[in-house]
Formats: C-alpha cells, structure tokens, sequence
C-alpha cells in the first residue's frame, strides 16, 4: 500500500499568533496538527500489516520540517515539502491547489489527512482535495482497513448512533481522527535513521501553479477585524462547606437565568 | 447572478437537526437585510416528511428525496444534487452547518463549483453589501471579522450562531427531482453499527457539565451525568478521561475533540490546561468544581468552588432540582 | 571551545524529553513512595532504545556519543532520578565490557544491554573499601580452567537484579602488584551461578526506586571466559570506566536540579505574598537567579568534559572529576534551594523538591565522592601547575 499522509505543520497549540497582515504567523514554533499524527500513525501500522510505504505531504515554511522529521523518525519512508514565499497566507482555496497539484505528481493507493487543523482551516481542505482529484472520500475515520478484496479500502465513520462501515476502491481520500489511536514515539532509532531519509523540495513552479493562484492574493476572504474576546478571569472563588457553597453555586446560576 | 441565499440542511432520525434550523433561521434573517430570497435545500431519504418543520422557519424548502441512494455516504450524494441545483438557480452564498457531514459538503461543492469557502463562522451579519463572517479561532483566542473577497461563495457556520426561530409564516415546500451534472465517486455504507456507548451530539448542547480526571473512573461519571441531567445539559469530557477509556470520544471537549460555546460549562476536577482549554473557553458562564486551587482553569473561569466534586456535584444536583419543583 | 549540539542530538533530546514527561513524570512520586524498582519504566526506555545509546551499533545500540548518553540521562532525571539512573547504570555496567572486553564477550553480552534485555551492575565497593576501593578485599584465586571469588560488596546499584555484575576482585596480593596498581581483575559474575546471592537491600533517604544491594560470593565459579580484560588490568578497567560514567552521574544531576528549578520557578510564579508574586520578591527573586546560573554552569562543564573525554583528552580523569563534582554539589544547593523557594509546601510530598533534595544528596556520594573528586583534581593541579 502506497500512502500519502498530509501534514500540517500548525503554531504549537496555544501560542498561535497574527502577523500583521491578518495572517497566521508560522514564523515559528511549529509541530504536527494533532489530527495528522493520529493518520501517520494509522498509515504506519497498515504499512507494516500489509506492506507498502508511507510518503509524508506538507505544504509550508521551513519551520515545517521539524514536524516531517518527527513523522520521518516514527517510520514514514520519505517527505516532500511544498516551500514557497508565494504560498503563505493561502486560504483552503490555494492550498487545496497546491496539494493537489503535488499529489498529481505522486503515486499513491491513499492518500491520509486529520479532521480540523487546530490552526483553522475548519476542515473542508479534505473533502475539496478529494472532490477536486476525482478519490472517493471516507471522513471521520475510527479504523482504517483494507477491503477484503485488496482493492478496497474500508472505513468505520463516527457516527451520531455508533459507526457506519463504509466501503470504496483504491485509490481514495480517507480523513481520520484521533480513535485511530495514539502515535507513536518516535524511537531513538527512528530518529537517526529519519537522517538518511529523503525530504524533496518543491517550489511552486515544480507544481505546475503560478503565485497568483495562491497566497493572500487569491484569498477568497479578507480579515476587516481582529479583536481579542472580552477577556475572562477574575473568578469568584468560592471555598465554604459544600452545603453552603451549593447555595452560592446556585444563586449565581440563578444570576445568569441558567437554572 | 441570483442575490439568494441557502442553507443546506441535514437531518437526523428524520427530523432537522438543531444546527439545521438555526441555519434556516440564519439565511431568513440574512435575506431580509439583503433584500433577496432565502431558501432551504433538503436532500435526504425521506426528505419530504422533514420540510415542513424547515418551512416553519421561513425560508421556502427544495427537497430532494434520495430514498435510492441510502445505502451511500450520503455527503457526495447531498452535494452532487445541491451543486446542480445551484448551477441551475445560481443563488449567491450557501451556507453549510459545520457539522461532519456539513463540513464534507461544504469542501465538495466548493470543489464542483469552484467556490470559495469562509470556514468557522460563529456568527454573521449582513453588512455593506456582503456577509460579514465573525470567526473565533485559536481556541477562541481571537475574534476575526471576515468578508468575502466575491461571491459566490460558501460559509460555514458553526452551532449556537443564531438562535432557531420559526417565521411568522411557513415558506413554501417545493419536492424537485435532480439529476446531478456530476457526480462524485460513490462510497458504499456497507454497514451501520449502533453502539450504546454513543451520545448525543454535545456541540448543541446549551448546557455542558464535563468531567476530568479528578472523576477518578467510569463511575465517577455517573456524578456527572446525575448533575447534567439535573441541568438539563450534556456530558463532556476531557481527552485524559477518553483515553482511560471512561467515556466515548464523541464526548470529548477539546484541540482533538469538539470544539463547543454552550451557555453553562460546568468543569468537575478538570485542571485547564491549554489542550482541553481551547475547546471551551468561549462558552458564556464556566463553573469550575476543583480540589486545585492552582489549577490553569482559576485564571479563566467565572465561578470557580474549591472542594471535593462527589461532595459538591450531588448537592449541586439536588439544589438544583429542588428549585425546579 | 564552544558546545554547539548537532540537530541529531538535539531530536534525540528532546525525543527523551518528551518520553519522560509524558510516561516517566506521573510515575516519579509512586516510585519514590514504594521504593519498588520499576520494571515499567526499563522496558519503556529499552523499547524506546534509549538503554541503546551508549552500545556500538554493531551489537545493536545506537553508537552515541558520551554527550548525547549524558543527554538522555540528564532529560530522564529532570523528571525521575531513579529512572535517570537506570540509563546511567545501563552505561557504567557496560563500560567495562566495551573497554576491554573479548570480541566474543561483546557478541555475548552487547546485544542484550543494547536491546535492554538484561541489567548490569558494577560492583567495586565493599564495606570497608569505599574511597579506598583500590585495599578491596574479594577474592579470586584460580581453580582449574576458571576461577573461584569470596568476598562481598556493598552498596551496589541494581546488583539484586542484574543479569551480569562486573565483579573486581584481588587476583595478587603481593606488595609489587599493589604499588603497580596492577592487583585487581575484573570478572562478569552472572545471576543464578552458584554462591552469589543479594541477600539485603539498603533502605535510603533517596532514589528510592533504584535497588542498592549487597552481593556475597561464597565459592562463585566463573570460567575465564567470564574474565574481563587482562589479570591485573582492573584497576585500569575501574578507573577508566570512571573517566566515562562519572559524566553520566553529572547529567543526573544537572537533571535533578533542572527539575527542581522548574519547580521553583513556576512556584514563584504563580503564589502570591504580600500583594505580588513571591519571585517578584528580592530574596525569592536571588534563590532563583543562582539556581539558574549555577544549573547552567554545571550544564555547561558537563557537556564540555563529555567531548573533551569523547576526543581522546588525557585529562579525561580530571574533567570527569570536575563536572561530577561540580554538578553534584550543584544539585544539593539547587534542590534545598526548591524546597526554601516554596516554604511548607516544599517540605511536603504533594510537591516534587522534598524528594528531588533527597535524590540530590547521592551525586555527592557515589562514583566517588567529591572528596575523592577533589583529590583528582588537585593531584592533576599539582602535577600540571594548574
């Protein structure tokens, strides 16, 4: 099984930052979106029950690159990384592009991705990506398996009531969450053998695609405001005996016409 | 070009979700400081009986009833047909629900009809010519305001945006037949499993009472589940706790799980820390129920009770119920 | 000379790092309170190769260098000083071995250290030979093809549950053999082999976890092939096996004061006496700021004395005496320094210092102690003039 997982180098969770220009500043302090490992980790283990190998996928700055060696060292054969001035402040729009057009110069059996990056692209950029390259799309995937044939893949979908077993030929787009299980660490091991393995750059020009496909430019929005929430905090502490903080508790619900 | 404006609703067990009918509610509200046409697109097995709820809401209803392709994920089958509908009718925004199968069909008709998506919304209003998106994200860190750069386009909204109203008159209910332009490659339900386990969907939920790991196991929750039902609210959880296996996923609250704005969030013995934190810090009260005075969740919470939670959580449940009868 | 650590290391690091605090951290209170050894936490760093570190690559470890072991050691310890031991131990007791052990030697134990199969130990003190190790008094007299030890040891670190225990032991009391340092021979004494037994296990004021036992040898046969090195060679072995674990112990160190200033620092950042955070407070404010530098300055002797050694320096017995003596004497003051930072609550075991002071106080004892540190580095003074 041949697997394109793609990765999303995000701002660690909690110190994601603006830049000036309204955009999301990837300057530094990246890791692995938390959904993406969870699909790399799937993608491993199918790799090693059935053979085949993983291709990790990311489009982003250098910062990136820590985040494919960590996916490099827990077992993925090799990296390509989509760098481009002209990509950053991309909306869904152009990134779907651009990976798009990278997946169009690779081969694959499935190509992976996490439910919801936690920097916000509000998870449509699976189902585009799959709707644009013709894959049949599984989402919100528990467990990933090979069909009984070979030749299919099949997917246990959350599910309001459970899970739906869905069922589709290869190749396709398979977007997973975190029942797929834990990550692995990456063992010491990994990670100096992850030296001899192969990151390939890609400019945008290597994709096929023009700037102007891309970037703030091609943004279908723009940001007219940012404000800060109203700030919280400054919390009354109540310490009383439980029966006496239960009334407390209580009245300040009733305050709020929540009880 | 049209100047209406749709929403995609979907239903569940028959009847429109909750998320459904905020979004009807949302595109009726949208139309009028437009000046347009709102309309509600439906296209489900069955759909026919689940219109007039959405009519009650105001915007007329399209539905399409897709009885012969139950046994498909329903996402590609909803979007080829309202893709086609829209190539047809050409309305200028269409609005998605961010639910699962909102967010699928949302990224697949922006790939059939080459539209741009705006994603997150937790609110919008009409203003100077062009829906203006208000977006909460990191966690909730940040409140952006976002306009389309053109339209057509899509948007997703996100629950709790507008509260469901219905309309002062019921819209028109229209059954269309659709044979799509295209459609997307098909995937087969080969199967569907009920499992006991699952919950209901806690991302509506008005109010939330979630437990950490201060519950100490499976049965600690059920001082948990005793207070939220005192409330009227939904479980939530901490990802530790779903680790350990003590409550399903679709429970948790979260960077990997749910992201939720109930009214009331109620912690019982969670710690706060950032990744459980940017799952709900937006929500409109937090009461936090801890042993920790320490605890990250002081800094951001509006009432916070230092003690045990089986000692707090039962009296807080029967106070509660008390003031109910 | 400047310490720039390779990207390598740095991902090995911060690899270890991140295993220890996520798996190793919410173990480190228990272990301390039972004292119980903990089986979870070996199979959890030798599934993650870090036992694998200091072996060739050859036999199945990772080849790392002195740094990168010390590395591993140190970000294992900032969390746990017993398990930061284990790693520690896995080195020191596999250093005779890759000293001057036989090709079929390291075919025969390598494989198991490196994959962390097996545990060893490194038994040299005994009761009445503890600085003055060289006057031991275990013996080994030949028998037959092989040889017989009698004798006991003391104080030796996981020795109750090693597979293999690097046992020196007087093979010529002669008075020549004793000034020529050459009355010592090391043997590899292997669990099960009869008349070698563990029969106690020291109850301590701190690394509760990790097991310091007794060893009797009453008769033990171990054929040649279980002689390490040349007849004579075990002082050598000792001291040369010093020179490389020592830095180890110093990266314990530098770990446990590591952890102990993160404690005190989130602390101070977060109580608040008299109107304002406590290390907004001056005297606070000082504790602090020589808990930092003086963690720094053992950090920094230490990554620098493991690639002085690590290059072949023949000073390699004074700076590994340096670094171990400065990083222990360290970690005693930044540790009571924790426990002064947070008043009470430093004294009492729902915060981590109280039992990070107690783990401190062995870096000032074991693998010499920094009065035997301080010979070395004064003998080499006086020889070199400074």
């Amino acid at each position: 099984m041949r697997i394109v997982v793609l990765l999303k180098a995000v701002p660690i969770v909690g110190t994601e930052r603006l830049l000036d220009a309204f955009r999301v500043d990837r300057g530094s302090g990246l890791e692995a979106n938390g959904n993406d490992e969870y699909v790399l980790e799937a993608a491993l283990q199918l790799t090693e029950q059935h053979g085949g190998e993983v291709t990790l996928l990311t489009m982003g700055p250098a910062g990136a690159l820590e985040a494919l060696r960590k996916g490099l060292a827990m077992g993925a054969a090799r990296a390509v990384h989509v760098q481009d001035d002209a990509v950053a402040g991309s909306d869904a729009r152009g990134t779907v592009r651009v990976l798009a057009a990278a997946l169009g110069r690779l081969e694959y059996d499935l190509v992976f991705a996490g439910a919801d990056s936690s920097d916000g692209l509000g998870g449509v950029v699976p189902a585009w990506l799959a709707a644009r390259l013709g894959l049949p799309y599984l989402s919100y995937a528990a467990r990933i398996e090979p069909g009984p044939g070979g030749a299919t893949v099949r997917v246990h979908r959350i599910s309001p009531t459970g899970f739906d077993l869905l069922e589709a030929p290869m190749p396709a787009l398979v977007m997973g969450t975190q029942l797929l299980g834990e990550p692995r660490y990456p063992s010491l091991r990994g990670i100096m053998q992850a030296r001899t393995k192969e990151i390939a750059t890609w400019s945008l020009a290597d994709c096929g695609l023009q700037p102007s496909e891309v970037g703030p430019a091609a943004a279908s929005s723009e940001i007219v405001g940012a404000t800060p929430p109203p700030p919280r905090g400054g919390a009354t502490i109540v310490r009383d005996q439980p029966d006496a903080a239960v009334a407390q508790i209580v009245d300040f619900l009733a305050s709020r016409r929540l009880v | 070009m049209g100047s209406a404006i749709w929403a995609v609703a979907e239903l569940a067990d028959g009847a429109p979700t909750r998320l459904s009918l905020e979004l009807a509610t949302l595109a009726r509200t949208l139309a009028e400081a437009m000046g347009a046409e709102a309309t509600t697109v439906l296209v489900a097995p069955g759909a026919a009986a689940a219109a007039p709820a959405l009519a009650q809401h105001g915007p007329g209803v399209l539905v399409v009833d897709t009885a012969a392709s139950e046994e498909l994920a329903s996402a590609a089958v909803v979007s080829a047909r309202v893709a086609t509908l829209a190539a047809e009718r050409g309305p200028a925004w269409i609005l998605c629900g961010a639910s699962p199968d909102g967010k699928d069909v949302a990224g697949q008709l922006a790939a059939l009809l080459d539209w741009p998506v705006l994603v997150n919304g937790a609110a919008v209003r009409w203003q100077d010519g062009a829906p203006l998106v208000e977006m909460s994200i990191f966690g909730g860190r940040l409140v952006t305001e976002s306009r389309p750069t053109a339209s057509p386009a899509v948007i997703v909204v996100r629950p709790g945006a507008i509260a469901a109203e219905e309309a002062p008159a019921p819209g028109a209910v229209e059954a269309v037949e659709v044979v799509p332009g295209r459609e997307l490659p098909a995937v087969r339900i080969v199967e569907r499993v009920a499992e006991a386990a699952a919950a209901a969907s806690i991302e509506e939920a008005r109010i939330i009472v979630a437990g950490g790991r201060g519950v100490g196991g499976p049965e600690g929750f059920a001082v948990i589940e005793d207070l939220a039902d005192a409330l009227g609210g939904a479980v939530g959880a901490t990802r530790a706790v779903v680790d350990a296996g003590w409550i399903s996923y679709s429970q948790q609250i979260g960077q990997t799980g749910k992201i939720v704005k109930p009214a009331l969030y109620v912690a019982c013995g969670i710690s706060g820390a950032i990744q459980h934190k940017v799952g709900m810090q937006t929500s409109g009260t937090i009461v936090a129920i801890n042993r920790d005075p320490d605890a990250p969740i002081v800094e951001f919470a509006d009432l916070v009770v230092i003690g045990d939670l089986f000692e707090i959580a039962p009296r807080l449940a029967a106070a509660v119920r008390a003031r109910k009868a | 000379m400047t310490v720039r650590l390779s990207e390598e290391q740095l991902a090995l690091r911060d690899a270890v790092r991140e295993l220890a605090d996520a798996k190793i951290a919410p173990r480190a209170a228990a272990i301390d309170e039972s004292g119980e050894f903990p089986w979870d936490v070996v199979e959890l760093l030798a599934s993650h190769d870090v036992l694998a570190l200091p072996f060739p690559a050859a036999h199945g470890g990772l080849g790392a260098d002195l740094l990168t072991v010390c590395l591993a050691i140190e970000a294992v310890s900032r969390v746990c000083a017993t398990s930061g031991l284990i790693v520690a131990i896995q080195e020191l007791g596999g250093l005779p071995l890759l000293l001057a052990g036989s090709p079929e030697q390291h075919a025969r134990w390598i494989p198991d250290l490196a994959a962390g199969r097996i545990l060893p130990a490194f038994a040299l003190t005994e009761a009445e030979a503890g600085s003055d190790a060289a006057s031991l008094r275990t013996r080994a007299v030949r028998d037959g093809d092989g040889w017989r030890i009698d004798g006991s040891k003391r104080f030796i670190t996981e020795g109750n549950v090693a597979a293999i225990v690097n046992v020196f032991a007087l093979t010529d009391d002669s008075a020549e053999a004793r000034r020529a340092h050459r009355h010592l021979s090391c043997f590899i004494v292997e669990r099960g082999m009869a008349g070698f037994s563990a029969p106690k296990v020291e109850h301590k004021m701190g690394i509760r976890g990790s097991p310091t036992a007794e060893l009797v040898f009453e008769g033990v046969r171990v054929p040649d092939a279980n002689r390490v090195g040349e007849v004579g060679e075990g002082w050598s072995i000792a001291l040369r096996t010093l020179e490389r674990s020592r830095p180890g112990i110093a990266a314990q160190a530098v770990g446990i004061a590591q952890g102990a200033l993160e404690v005190a620092a989130r602390y101070a950042a977060e109580r608040r006496q008299f109107g304002r955070r406590i290390g907004e407070h001056q005297m606070i404010g000082a504790l602090l700021a020589d808990m930092a530098t003086r963690t720094e300055a053992a950090r920094q002797l230490l990554y620098t004395a493991c690639q002085e050694i690590e290059a072949g320096t023949p000073l390699a017995g004074r700076w590994a005496a340096m670094c171990k003596l400065f990083a222990g004497d360290t970690a005693m003051a930044v540790t009571t320094d924790a426990v002064q930072v947070l008043g009470g609550y430093g004294y009492v075991s729902e915060y981590p210092v109280e039992r990070m002071m107690r783990d401190a106080k062995i870096t000032q004892l074991y693998e010499g102690t920094q009065q035997i540190q301080r010979l070395v580095v004064a003998r080499d003074v006086m020889a070199r003039g400074s």
